[in-house]
Parts: C-alpha cells; sequence; structure tokens
C-alpha cells in the first residue's frame, strides 16, 4: 500500500519536472522567435498589403549559374560550358492621390556562354547535344508600369510594358479586378492580359536556316478564389488560360531528322491551362509560417506538369527570418518532340528542346533576411540561394530516354528593400 | 453525426446572413443617428481605466486602430495635429487599440506619440459592439453620446472634410 | 480515401459557405497582416522565379489572385 503510494507520488514529481522542463523550452523557443514585427511600419511590399502612404524601393542582384554539361552527354568537340546571367531589378512604388498607386518594375539581364543547339545520337546510341558556341554578350532590358484604384471592397488594376533584346522585342498589357466579400474573408480576382513580340533572329544569313522576321502573339486569362479560413490560416485557387499564336518555334534550335538538322518547328497555335493553389498557415506557439502551393498544367501538345512548392518561414530574434523551401517539378513530353527523328513526320513538327521533354527537377533554397532602421528609414536585406537539379529519373512517369540538355542551376541573389 | 448536421445547418444560416451582408449592404450595429455604445476598458499605457460615458458634454472622435494596421498607423500622428486644433474641453480624441499582442502597440507609441488615450481591447468586445466592418473604423460623437458620421478607413486627404464636420460639431452647444 | 478528397478539396476550391462558418473579423486579422503570410511576400523574388523556372520548363506561371492580408481600408 505505502510502496503504491511512493510511486504515485514520484510519478506526480517527473510530470511536474517534465512539465517544467516544456515550459522552459517552450519559454527560450519564443524568445528566440518573438516579435519578428518589430518594426510595425515595415508591413510588406509596397502596394502588396493594400493602399500605402510611404514610397517604396526594392533592388536584388541575382547570378545565375548552369553546371557545365557533362561530357558524357555533349557531342565531341562541342562548347561544355553554359549558361550565366546576371540579373538586376528594381522595383519604385508610390501613392499617387487618395485611392491610386504606381508601381515600375524594371529588369536589366546580361546573359553570356553557350546553349543546347540540335540532339544527335552518341556513338553508344544514347542521345548526346551540340551545342552553340558561346555568345560574348547578350542584354535584355524589361520595363513595366502597373497602376491600382483602391475602392472600399473591390480593387482595379491597370499595367503594360515593354521588353527588348537585340533580336526580340515585345510589348504587353493587363486589366485586373478583386472583389471582397464576406466581411473581407472572399476575394475575388479575375484579369486578362496580352503580349505582342516580334523575333528578329540573328544571323539569319549565315544560317539559311533560322526564320528572318517573325511575330508571335499571347494573351491570357485567369480568375481566382482566395478564402481566410482562420485567424491564421489562408488558401487560395487561381486557373489560368493562355493562347498562344504565331511563332511559337525557337529560333535558334534544330532538330536531327533522318541525318538533316532541320529547324525547330512547333505548332502555330497553343493552349495552355494552369492550375495553381496556395496554402498559407502561421504557428503562433514557433512564430512560423508554412507556406505550400500547387500547380496542374496542361496543353494541348500534350505536356502535363506539376508543381509542388514548400517553404517554412522561420522569424527569430525580433528582426531576422530564415526561410528554407523546396520544389519538385515534374513535366511530360510534348507529342512531336523526340532527341532526334529517324524519319521525317507528315505534320512537319520538330524539336529535340529539353524543355518539350519528358524529366523532372528538384530544387531547394535557403534565404535569409534582416530588417533594420536607420537614417528615420526602415530597410530590409535579403540573401538568398538556390540549387536546381534537372533529370530524367526525377520525373513522376518513367522516362526512357531522357534529354542530354537537361540543366541543373545555382541561383545566389542580394536584395535590399526599403520604404520612406 | 448530429454535430454534422447541425454544423451544416449553422453554415447554411451563416451563408444566408453573408449573401445578404453582400447585396443588402453595411448591417453595421452602430450608425450615424444612433447613441454610441457605452463601453470601459483598461488603458492601453496601464493608467486609469477608460470610460465612453466620462467624455459626455464633448465632441469625441473615437477610433479603433491596430498595430499590423498601415493606414491606422499613418492616421495617428494626423489626428494627433487635428486633436490640437480644438480646445480640449470641447473635442476631443479617443482611441481604441484592438492589438492581440499589447506590446506592439506600445512600442509602436512609444515611436509615435500622441496625446490622447488609447483603451485596449485584445478580445474585441468593443468593435463588436460598434459592428466593425474594417480596420480602421472611426466615429463622431456629438456632445449627447449620439453617433453622427462613420468614417471607414483613413487616407491623408480625409483630414479637411473630417475637420469640417468636428466645427459643425463644436459649434453646437448642449441643451 | 473521403477524407482526403475532402483536405484536397479543401485546398483546391476554398468554398464560401466554409467562410461563413468560421468568419474572422476585420479586427482580428493581425496574423493575416503578417508579411510571412502573403501570398507573394518578395515580389522581386516571385518575378525572378516566374522568369527563370517558367523559360526553362514547358509550364505558366500561374498566379495572380489577391485577397488575405490585412483587408484595411
Amino acid at each position: 500500500m505505502k510502496n503504491v503510494a511512493r510511486r504515485h507520488r514520484r510519478k506526480a514529481r517527473l510530470r511536474a519536472a517534465r512539465r517544467r522542463a516544456q515550459r522552459r523550452r517552450r519559454e527560450s523557443l519564443a524568445a528566440l522567435t518573438a516579435g519578428a514585427l518589430a518594426l510595425p511600419g515595415l508591413a510588406g511590399p509596397a502596394g502588396a498589403e493594400g493602399l500605402s502612404d510611404r514610397i517604396g524601393a526594392d533592388y536584388n542582384f541575382s547570378r545565375y549559374s548552369e553546371g557545365s554539361i557533362p561530357a558524357s552527354k555533349v557531342a565531341p568537340g562541342s562548347e561544355r560550358g553554359r549558361y550565366d546571367i546576371d540579373m538586376h531589378q528594381i522595383r519604385l512604388a508610390t501613392p499617387i492621390a487618395d485611392r491610386f498607386d504606381l508601381g515600375l518594375d524594371i529588369v536589366h539581364e546580361s546573359m553570356s556562354g553557350a546553349t543546347p543547339w540540335y540532339v544527335i545520337p552518341g556513338d553508344d546510341g544514347k542521345p548526346v547535344q551540340v551545342m552553340t558556341g558561346a555568345t560574348i554578350d547578350d542584354k535584355r532590358t524589361d520595363a513595366l508600369l502597373e497602376g491600382k484604384f483602391y475602392m472600399d471592397r473591390a480593387l482595379a488594376s491597370a499595367s503594360g510594358g515593354v521588353s527588348f533584346e537585340k533580336d526580340y522585342f515585345a510589348v504587353n498589357g493587363g486589366l485586373g479586378g478583386q472583389l471582397e466579400l464576406n466581411e473581407k474573408n472572399t476575394t475575388l480576382s479575375s484579369g486578362v492580359g496580352f503580349s505582342i513580340d516580334s523575333i528578329d533572329p540573328e544571323d539569319s544569313d549565315e544560317y539559311p536556316l533560322r526564320p528572318n522576321h517573325e511575330k508571335k502573339q499571347t494573351y491570357s486569362v485567369f480568375a481566382g478564389l482566395s478564402q481566410v479560413l482562420r485567424r491564421n490560416i489562408a488558401a487560395q485557387s487561381t486557373l489560368t488560360y493562355q493562347l498562344g499564336h504565331g511563332y511559337l518555334s525557337d529560333p535558334y534550335k534544330q532538330a536531327l531528322v533522318a541525318g538533316e538538322p532541320l529547324a525547330d518547328s512547333r505548332p502555330g497555335l497553343r493552349h495552355q491551362i494552369a492550375w495553381l493553389s496556395r496554402y498559407r498557415h502561421h504557428f503562433s506557439s514557433v512564430n512560423g509560417s508554412f507556406h505550400a502551393n500547387y500547380q496542374f498544367y496542361w496543353d494541348d501538345w500534350k505536356i502535363t506538369a506539376h508543381t509542388f512548392e514548400l517553404a517554412w518561414y522561420q522569424s527569430l530574434f525580433e528582426s531576422f527570418r530564415l526561410i528554407p523551401s523546396v520544389r519538385y517539378y515534374s513535366q511530360g513530353q510534348a507529342g512531336f518532340y523526340a532527341p532526334y527523328y529517324t524519319q521525317a513526320r507528315a505534320d512537319g513538327l520538330y524539336s529535340s528542346d529539353y524543355r518539350l521533354s519528358p524529366y523532372g527537377a528538384i530544387s531547394w533554397r535557403i534565404k535569409a533576411e534582416t530588417r533594420f532602421r536607420t537614417w528615420q528609414v526602415d530597410w530590409l536585406a535579403t540573401f538568398s540561394w538556390e540549387r536546381y537539379l534537372s533529370s530524367g529519373s526525377y520525373a513522376m512517369q518513367k522516362v526512357s530516354t531522357p534529354n542530354p540538355g537537361l540543366v541543373n542551376f545555382d541561383l545566389f541573389s542580394v536584395g535590399l528593400t526599403t520604404r520612406f | 453525426m448530429l454535430g454534422r448536421r447541425f454544423r451544416s445547418r449553422r453554415c447554411a444560416a451563416a451563408l444566408a446572413i453573408s449573401i445578404r451582408l453582400l447585396f443588402g449592404g453595411a448591417a453595421s450595429a452602430a450608425d450615424a443617428g444612433q447613441l454610441a455604445p457605452e463601453f470601459k476598458a483598461p488603458a492601453l499605457d496601464g493608467g486609469k481605466a477608460i470610460s465612453l460615458a466620462a467624455y459626455r458634454g464633448k465632441v469625441v472622435y473615437l477610433d479603433f486602430w491596430a498595430s499590423w494596421c498601415p493606414p491606422c498607423l499613418t492616421s495617428l500622428p494626423l489626428l494627433e495635429k487635428l486633436r490640437k486644433e480644438f480646445p480640449s474641453d470641447q473635442f476631443q480624441i479617443l482611441a481604441v487599440n484592438v492589438d492581440q499582442d499589447v506590446e506592439k502597440a506600445r512600442k509602436f507609441l512609444e515611436r509615435t506619440q500622441v496625446g490622447y488615450p488609447s483603451a485596449t481591447d485584445p478580445n474585441g468586445r468593443i468593435p463588436e459592439s460598434y459592428g466593425i466592418e474594417t480596420m480602421p473604423t472611426s466615429f463622431l460623437i456629438d456632445r449627447s453620446g449620439v453617433i453622427r458620421y462613420v468614417h471607414h478607413g483613413f487616407r491623408k486627404g480625409d483630414v479637411a472634410p473630417l475637420r469640417e464636420r468636428i466645427k459643425q460639431l463644436v459649434s453646437v452647444r448642449k441643451k | 480515401m473521403l477524407r482526403s478528397a475532402a483536405s484536397l478539396l479543401l485546398l483546391a476550391l476554398p468554398l464560401l459557405a466554409a467562410s461563413g462558418c468560421a468568419a474572422v473579423k476585420p479586427w482580428e486579422r493581425d496574423v493575416l497582416a503578417r508579411p510571412d503570410m502573403a501570398w507573394e511576400p518578395d515580389s522581386l523574388e516571385a518575378k525572378r522565379n516566374t522568369h527563370i523556372h517558367y523559360s526553362k520548363e514547358a509550364s505558366l506561371p500561374g498566379g495572380g489572385a489577391g485577397g488575405g492580408g490585412c483587408g484595411c481600408n
């Protein structure tokens, strides 16, 4: 009888000690993850949260470097180094009148290196990639202007932009709207957009297969529904349809057809659908937020693709945030795709582009951000690194002959944002 | 089984109310022309408890704000400037802060000093009684305690028309 | 089987009816207003990812919708 009572008391003491230890752990974790919004002024990117009275400026520099193509995958004598891109992004946003704001996005890229040209059967029958020679320097500049008009329970937006490269010029525009319902727990969004592109491929005189001057038009429409599920949970689903018309091939790529390299030839029409769903869940006990995205893609070239993204936003030490994330992508092939062709096709469609081939890609990223206040102004500095690997073996379906040109890359980014 | 059926009936009722709210317009618990609901709440700075009844006889601007609401933060210094334009025995500003994390509200007030008191209501009972539909929302209350004007949101350009309304209400002497 | 289908539906098609049962009040949007609860907390990063991933893959960038957040005026 006494032993039973003693055992019970001992158990109770152990339980109490465990509870104290847990509380201490939780408290220290709380101290570690406390108050990410210690600087309430920097609520988010300008315009993303609704009309702001502050001017925002965002800058980002990124270096994209593709891994060299392995010797086993490349044709003998071909260039092995791949593409590198240095990218500068600037965003300026400002409120205009009481209910308007304006945003300007400028992107400038410098690109250099070699890219896949066409695919040939290798010595052992496995396809190998023939690369173009390394380009010296190619530049692209993009500018986009976006205006938003805020009403009590609605939002209207309009945008227009241009994009140009040595061999490429495009004009784009869009209109969008948003409606808040159900005490702003439900949001309906919709929009339309277009892009008109003209392509004047370089050296088309030297390469008789290369087209001289081509045009392409793209039209898109989307509709989305967002729902606040709980005080700390929100979900969203968006359906997008895009129509491509005109010259949709790649002027710098070829395909080997019965031993002859022919110009990359894709259909003049493409219907595409993307269904993206997003989920956001905040865990206040650890001061972290969970992000999940899933997209289903389908087009009438017979490609279906799945994209999964997961990210964890961990707030630490009042002004720091660490964000690890992972992405998985899998796509099937276009109906007319092949690494190379032993005979001509009746429809005349050919492409050896790995972007139309079956494969999967896994990438992971780590990002760090820190907020601080100097000179009466709020700042946010970010740094991130992403590594992306693609392979036939990563696809959801079995891939018997992966394209030899599949790419791996590293992406390093630094950014600075301010609101004043 | 029973629980699920009950929940679906409640959902259907809530859906019906939502549709009515969507198409039937605002159904504020506190509208212009009504008596402002009385409340008593602790002060954010830990001082004496704040009660709306204590302000009867003066024109009151009752402002609901939170540290996570950017337009609210814009309004605070502008309201402070507006407050100083009128004698304090005629016009007062009273704020109700709805931050769940009261520390965040206090930290903000340390940076942006205002001369008017903020009550703290982390459970949201006061905004519930006033039928708040968006953040921020403010109420202009006359000397008799009747709501004369409900203001949704806040923009810099709202100050001038607000000043005119306050002037008009201040000029009316309580009988 | 039914539970997984239901949770998939909740992720893909948030229902208006479900919202009527758990409506978050305008003064309860503190967590939703956090930048780490935004659909795209870093707009430059989102644009950059769209550009890089979707120029290396066949798919489309599917975003565009708004909602959530602080719901302020």
